[in-house]
C-alpha cells in the first residue's frame, strides 16, 4: 500500500518519551500529568490546563541501573521506565500519578521518587498513588470516584489551579471521545478481507494518542482517516489474520515483526491498546460526570487484576468477540518478561481460547524491546502463521 | 553489640553429630536427662497425633489418593529441626507452640477429609464448610460459629513444604507444562499445579477467594476458580484486600466487600452471622494481640525467648488460619508467655554464646525453615522477629454496641488487609522499608539477614532501597537469596552459605559450633 502520509510524523513522535507534542504544550502553558498504567482515567488528566502522557521508554537498551534497584526478575517494563527516570528521560513530566496496579510498576515509581528522578527544578511536582478497583462492581466505582478526587482531582487543582469542575470534565471526555471515535473509526479498516491499514501503521497511530497531548493530533489523525477512505489495499492477501493480546506494546517493532512473516495483526487487546482502551465514554445528565467516567473504566477494563469470575470469564469472552468481530484466523497472547498478571492471564486464556472457544493460540513471552530477541520471535511467530496456514489448506476448523 | 556469654550448657556440644546424609537425624539429640525425657515425651505425643489420625480409613484412602500427603510422614522430623539445640524453657516454648500447630493441622487435614467427596464424603459436614486460600485471614468467619473455614491449599502446600523439600517441585512442573511462566512466585504457581492436578480434596459449599498476598496469589486464582465452579459445581466468592492498606480511603471499599462475602457464606451456608460469636472471636483476637505484643516486647531485651520460625509458624496459625474463632489458642498463648516471662527472668539462652541481633526480613524460604534456629546454633544470631509476625498491633472493637457492629467490618477488613506477609510486601515503601530501620532501632538490632525471596517481586522491587539505606545506617544486611519453595534454584545449603559467606568474610568470624557450618541435608526431607 502506499504509505500513510503522516505515519512517518507519528513514528517520530514514538522516538523519545519527551516528544515534540509535549514540549509545544508545555510551551503554550500546558501542565503534563505523567501515568503509568492504563486504569487512570485519561480524561480526568486532560482538564482546563492539564494533559495526560503516559510514560514509555523507546529505544531501551540496557537495564542495568534499574536491575540494581529492582533485581533482574522484575518486569521489563517497570525497569525499562526506571532506567529511563534514572537517565532524566521523565525530567518534563509536572507531576506522576501511579495506580497502585501491578506491583512491579507501582514499585518503579515509588523507587523513581526516591531516587529523585524527577520534578528538578519544579518545585510543585508531586507523586500520588491510588489505589484502583479490583473488581467490575458498584464498590469499585465508589472507591475510583474516591481515589480520582484524592489522587488526581484534587492534588492538580491545588497545585496548578486546574479546574476540576463537572463541566470541566464533561469537556475533556468530549475531546477524548473524539480521539477514541477517530482511532476505532480507523482501526476498523482493519476488518474485512482487503484491510486498508495495516497493524503496524494502527499500532503507531494508537501509541502516539497515549504518549503526547490529544489536541494537538487531532487533525492529523482526521486526514490519516481521509485518506484511509480512499486508500487502495494491497492486492496480496495475507497468510493469517491474528489478534495480539498480552501486556503494553510499546514497541511497535513487535507488531512488524508478526506482520513481516507474513500475517496482519487485524486486532490488539493489551495495556494502551484500542480495544477496550479507545472505547468512547458516554456520558448522561442525571449524574455527574466523575462518577460516569470511574464507572466506564471499573465496568469495561480487561486487566488481568480485575479478580472476580464475571471479570475473570468475561476477558476470554471479549477476546473471543474481538476475534470473531476482526475475522482473526489465530490468537497471538504475549506477555512482557516478568510480568506476573499477565503470565496467569496468558496461561489461562491461552488454554481457554483454543480449547473453550477452538481459536489457535500462540503463547509467548518477549522483552520490552523486541530487538534484543528478533530472531526467536520471528521463528515462532512464523511456526505459528504456518500451522494456521495449513490447517486453512486442509479446510480444518480455525 | 556486646557479646552476651551464657552457662556452660548440658547435653550435646557439637551439633553436627546428629547428621549423618540421610533422610533424618543418625539419633535423637541428647539434652540432659530433664529435657531429654521431654522432648521425647513430645515426640510420643505428635505420634499420638498422626496414629489417632491414620487410624480412620477415610485419611488412609486419602494418603494413597493426595500425592502430597506423604509428606506428613516427616511431621515428627520437623518438629526435631526446630528444637535442634535447644533446652530449657526455650525447648517448651517451641514444642508447645509448634505441637499445637502441628494438632490444628492434622484437625484440618481431618475436616477436609471427612468432608472431601473422594474419600470421607460426608455431605452434609461438607455443605457446612466454606473453602478459602492459604494466605486468607479468616476475619469473615468470625461470626459463624457453625461453619468450618477450610484453608485448602495450607496442607497441600504451605506445611507440606515445610516438611519436606520437594514437596512442590511436581506441582511446579505440571503448572509450567500447562504453559505458566516459570519466574513467578512458586507459592501460588504449586497452588496452580495442584489444581491442575486435581489433586486438591473437593469438599464445601461456596468459596471465598482473596487477593493477599500478592499478584500471583491473586492471579492463581482465578484459574482454581474456574475448576471449582464448572467442574465441582462451588460457587466462589472473591474478597478484595486494597493494596494501599494504610490509606483512609480505601478502608470504606475494604469493609463494603467484607459484607457482601459474610452475606455470600450465609446464602450458600444458610447460616446466619452471630454477632456473640463475632465479639467473643474479637476479643480473643484482641489478647493474641496483646500476647504477641509481649513476647515481642521480651525479645527487645538481651534474652529473647519466643523466636524464629516457631514464633512466624505459630502467629500464621493464630494471627490468620484461627483469627479469634477457637478457644484452644488462648491457653496455649498464655502457657507460651508464661515460659517466655520465666526464661527472661532467669536469662536462658537458646546457645552458649550471643554476637548479634538480627531482624529477619523478607519472606522465608518454606524448605529451610529451620535455618534461624542453625543460624543461633551455629554463629549466636539472634533472631529477634520476622517480617512475617510484624502484622496487627491495633486493637479492634469488642464490645457489642451498634457503632461497634458497624465497625466490626472496617475492623475484619482491616485485620484481611493486614494478612501476614501483604501487610508488609504491599502499601507502599514505608511499610517495607522504612519501618524495618524503626524495627531496627526499637529491639536493638546490628544485623538484617533480608531473606531475598527472588520470585517475590514487591521485595525485590527495592532491593536497591534496602541495600543504600542499610548502608547508610551502618547495618549489616545479609542477603540470603532462595526460591521460596522450589530447592532446585537453591539447595539448603546454597541458602545457609551465603550466610558463612558474610559472617566469615565481611564479619570475619568464626562459627560457634563449626559442625553445623555446612550441614548433608540435601537429601534430607
Amino acid at each position: 500500500m502506499k504509505d500513510l502520509k503522516h505515519l512517518l510524523y507519528f513514528e517520530n513522535l514514538l522516538q523519545s518519551a519527551h516528544n515534540e507534542l509535549i514540549t509545544q504544550a508545555q510551551n503554550e502553558g500546558k501542565i503534563c500529568v505523567a501515568y503509568v498504567c492504563e486504569n487512570t482515567p485519561e480524561p480526568l488528566m486532560n482538564l482546563g490546563n492539564a494533559f495526560g502522557v503516559r510514560l514509555f521508554a523507546p529505544q531501551t537498551g540496557s537495564m542495568d541501573i534499574a536491575t540494581y534497584y529492582m533485581t533482574s526478575l522484575l518486569c521489563e517494563t517497570s525497569r525499562a521506565l526506571l532506567e529511563r527516570a534514572i537517565e532524566g528521560g521523565f525530567n518534563f513530566a509536572d507531576c506522576i500519578i501511579a495506580p497502585d496496579g501491578c506491583t512491579m510498576m507501582n514499585r518503579a515509581v515509588e523507587n523513581m521518587e526516591l531516587l529523585k528522578t524527577m520534578g528538578q527544578g519544579k518545585s510543585k511536582f508531586f507523586h500520588q498513588y491510588m489505589e484502583i478497583p479490583l473488581k467490575g462492581d458498584e464498590n469499585g466505582v465508589q472507591l475510583a470516584v474516591l481515589q480520582c478526587t484524592n489522587h488526581i482531582l484534587n492534588p492538580l487543582h491545588e497545585a496548578y489551579g486546574i479546574d476540576i469542575s463537572d463541566a470541566s470534565i464533561r469537556k475533556s471526555v468530549e475531546e477524548h471521545n473524539k480521539v477514541c471515535r477517530l482511532i476505532r473509526a480507523i482501526g476498523d479498516y482493519r476488518k474485512g478481507d482487503k484491510p486498508r491499514i495495516t497493524g503496524y501503521e494502527f499500532h503507531v497511530l494508537t501509541l502516539a494518542t497515549y504518549v503526547a497531548p490529544k489536541y494537538l493530533l487531532i487533525d492529523k489523525l482526521e486526514e490519516t482517516l481521509r485518506e484511509l477512505k480512499t486508500r487502495k489495499p494491497d492486492g496480496k492477501g495475507y497468510r493469517a489474520r491474528v489478534m495480539v493480546v498480552g501486556s503494553e506494546g510499546d514497541d511497535g517493532g513487535f507488531i512488524k515483526l508478526i506482520e513481516d512473516t507474513g500475517a496482519f495483526v487485524c486486532a490488539d487487546r493489551f495495556c494502551f491498546g484500542s480495544l477496550p482502551g479507545r472505547d468512547p465514554i458516554e456520558l448522561n445528565d442525571d449524574e455527574d460526570a466523575l462518577t460516569q467516567v470511574c464507572r466506564a473504566y471499573t465496568y469495561r477494563s480487561q486487566c488481568p487484576r480485575m479478580m472476580n469470575m464475571e471479570k475473570v470469564y468475561g476477558r476470554k469472552e471479549y477476546v473471543s468477540d474481538i476475534a470473531k468481530e476482526y475475522g482473526a484466523d489465530g490468537i497471538i497472547y504475549e506477555q512482557i518478561k516478568f510480568c506476573d498478571p499477565w503470565a496467569y492471564e496468558r496461561m489461562l486464556g491461552s488454554v481457554m481460547l483454543r480449547d473453550d472457544y477452538g481459536y489457535p493460540v500462540l503463547s509467548v513471552d518477549r522483552p520490552y524491546n523486541i530487538s534484543s530477541s528478533i530472531g526467536q520471535m520471528r521463528t515462532r511467530v512464523q511456526a505459528f502463521v504456518e500451522s494456521i496456514e495449513i490447517k486453512k489448506l486442509r479446510g480444518g476448523e480455525k | 553489640m556486646e557479646t552476651i556469654v551464657g552457662k556452660e550448657r548440658v547435653g550435646e556440644k557439637e551439633l553436627g553429630v546428629l547428621f549423618d546424609g540421610g533422610k533424618v537425624r543418625k539419633r535423637r539429640e541428647w539434652r540432659g536427662l530433664k529435657d531429654t525425657l521431654y522432648d521425647y515425651a513430645r515426640w510420643l505425643y505428635i505420634m499420638s497425633i498422626l496414629a489417632k489420625f491414620i487410624a480412620k480409613p477415610r485419611n488412609i484412602k486419602a494418603m494413597f489418593r493426595y500425592r502430597w500427603m506423604a509428606n506428613y510422614l516427616a511431621t515428627p522430623h520437623m518438629v526435631d529441626k526446630f528444637t535442634m539445640g535447644l533446652r530449657d524453657e526455650a525447648l517448651r516454648i517451641v514444642h508447645t507452640s509448634m505441637d499445637f500447630v502441628v494438632y490444628d493441622v492434622a484437625s484440618t487435614l481431618d475436616n477436609i477429609f471427612k468432608g472431601d467427596r473422594r474419600t470421607g464424603n460426608d455431605t452434609e459436614f461438607s455443605k457446612r464448610c466454606v473453602l478459602t486460600d492459604e494466605n486468607a485471614m479468616t476475619a469473615f468467619m468470625m461470626g459463624f460459629p457453625n461453619v468450618k473455614a477450610i484453608l485448602r491449599e495450607v496442607p497441600c502446600m504451605f506445611v507440606a513444604n515445610l516438611l519436606t523439600q520437594y514437596s512442590s517441585t511436581h506441582y511446579l512442573d505440571v503448572a509450567q507444562q500447562f504453559g505458566l511462566a516459570g519466574d513467578v512466585c512458586p507459592m501460588p504457581e504449586a497452588e496452580a499445579g495442584v489444581s491442575i492436578d486435581d489433586d486438591f480434596a473437593v469438599l464445601g459449599c461456596c468459596a471465598v477467594q482473596v487477593n493477599t498476598t500478592c499478584d500471583g496469589s491473586l492471579m492463581g486464582n482465578g484459574l482454581i476458580a474456574k475448576r471449582l465452579e464448572r467442574e465441582y459445581g462451588i460457587p466462589t466468592f472473591q474478597l478484595v484486600a486494597p493494596m494501599r492498606h494504610r490509606e483512609p480511603d480505601v478502608q470504606k471499599y475494604a469493609a463494603e466487600d467484607m459484607k457482601k462475602a459474610i452475606a455470600f457464606v450465609e446464602e450458600h451456608t444458610g447460616q446466619k452471622w452471630d454477632w456473640n460469636y463475632y465479639f467473643d472471636s474479637a476479643r480473643r483476637v484482641n489478647d493474641a494481640t496483646r500476647k504477641r505484643m509481649a513476647w515481642l516486647e521480651i525479645n527487645s531485651t538481651p534474652y529473647p525467648q519466643f523466636v524464629g520460625a516457631p514464633f512466624s509458624l505459630y502467629n500464621d496459625t493464630n494471627y490468620m488460619g484461627n483469627c479469634g474463632r477457637s478457644k484452644l489458642f488462648p491457653p496455649v498463648d498464655a502457657k507460651i508467655l508464661k515460659y517466655a516471662e520465666k526464661g527472661y527472668r532467669e536469662k536462658k539462652m537458646m546457645a552458649r554464646e550471643y554476637r548479634h541481633r538480627a531482624i529477619i526480613w523478607g519472606v522465608q524460604p518454606q524448605y529451610c525453615i529451620d535455618m534461624l534456629n542453625w543460624m543461633v546454633h551455629c554463629w549466636g544470631i539472634v533472631p529477634l522477629t520476622d517480617m512475617l509476625s510484624m502484622i496487627n498491633t491495633r486493637m479492634i472493637a469488642e464490645d457489642d454496641t451498634p457503632e461497634n457492629r458497624e465497625q466490626a467490618y472496617y475492623d475484619m477488613a482491616w485485620l484481611n488487609e493486614n494478612m501476614i506477609m501483604r501487610n508488609r510486601t504491599h502499601g507502599g515503601y514505608k511499610v517495607l522499608v522504612d519501618e524495618l530501620w524503626e524495627f531496627c532501632d526499637k529491639m536493638g538490632a546490628d544485623m538484617v539477614i533480608m531473606w531475598e525471596h527472588m520470585s517475590c517481586k514487591a521485595l525485590t522491587g527495592m532491593h536497591g532501597q534496602f541495600e543504600e539505606q542499610a548502608r547508610e545506617r551502618g547495618i549489616h544486611l545479609v542477603w540470603v537469596c532462595h526460591d521460596l519453595c522450589d530447592p532446585r534454584v537453591f539447595t539448603r545449603q546454597a541458602i545457609r552459605n551465603q550466610l558463612n559467606d558474610y559472617m566469615r568474610t565481611v564479619m570475619r568470624e568464626e562459627p560457634l559450633d563449626p559442625s553445623i557450618e555446612i550441614l548433608p541435608d540435601e537429601n534430607a526431607w
